[in-house]
């Protein structure tokens, strides 16, 4: 999704009758991490791989939490800091489960969905962002995305 | 469908002629990976052999990878895959490195 996010339009995909609460999570480019200065975030994506995966991410999550609806969208290509790059909502009959779910859709988005970040320091150098540095990725590599799908999802 | 562990992952005897292109496997690279390797789009000489042996062989052909290709995640036809599994020279490989979105 190279627009920005448009988190109102994500609030509305998950509205329901069903639903009393209803949990929007925006994550912005910050301008400083661990220390660091950066004056704009770039996101690359495996495509294929990663819209299907936050499809699943969102069936998941939907049935993990009982949630009426939820929906995902991450944004690519340069993200100016202050500039939203992920956003999830998450409907529920009550808010617990809503909170709980766009948490927990958060940590996994952040570990398993293949999308990377670059972070473009006020220099001009630019440094992509590979945590780790020990153990390989086991628990990606052990999982299997499932095949089919767009960038964005929506599951009830 | 595993391969004997004593079958090369590529043949260096000579060829006759030149390399023809189906001979070549092609591996999307990205972020730092893509970066440290100079493409997007690696190019392995590949006569079949194991994602163990794919490592071996981009590790060969491009070595500032190396670090981070050890952390990698690969996806053959956009699923991930165990070292054990099988490369046809057709795939649609990828290299995943530890992913940062959000």
């Amino acid at each position: 999704m190279r627009r920005p996010v448009d988190p109102q339009r994500l609030l509305a995909a998950v509205a329901d009758h069903e639903a009393g609460a209803n949990v929007l999570f925006v994550g912005t480019a910050r301008a400083v991490t661990n220390g660091r200065p950066a004056v704009a975030l770039e996101f690359e994506a495996h495509e294929p791989m990663a819209g299907p995966e936050l499809e699943r991410l969102c069936r998941v999550a939907v049935e993990k939490f009982g949630l009426v609806a939820c929906a995902v969208e991450h944004r690519l290509g340069r993200v100016p800091v202050g500039e939203a790059s992920v956003a999830i909502a998450a409907s529920a009959p009550h808010r617990r489960e809503a909170f709980a779910a766009a948490e927990w859709l958060m940590e996994r988005i952040k570990r398993e969905v293949p999308i990377w970040k670059c972070e473009e320091r006020p220099d001009g150098r630019r440094d992509w962002i590979h945590p780790g540095g020990g153990a390989p990725q086991q628990e990606a590599a052990a999982r299997g995305p499932r095949a089919g799908g767009r960038p964005r999802g929506r599951r009830r | 469908m595993q391969r004997p562990h004593h079958e090369p992952a590529f043949d260096d005897e000579p060829r006759r002629g030149r390399v023809s292109h189906e001979d070549m496997l092609r591996v999307a690279l990205f972020a730092g990976m893509a970066d440290a390797a100079g493409t997007r789009q690696a190019e392995i000489r590949w006569r079949g052999g194991s994602v163990a042996d794919l490592r071996a062989a981009l590790e060969a052909a491009y070595p500032a990878i190396g670090g981070l290709l050890a952390r990698s995640a690969v996806a053959i036809g956009n699923r991930y895959a165990a070292d054990e599994a099988e490369v046809p020279a057709t795939a649609d490989v990828a290299i995943i490195p530890p992913v940062s979105g959000g």
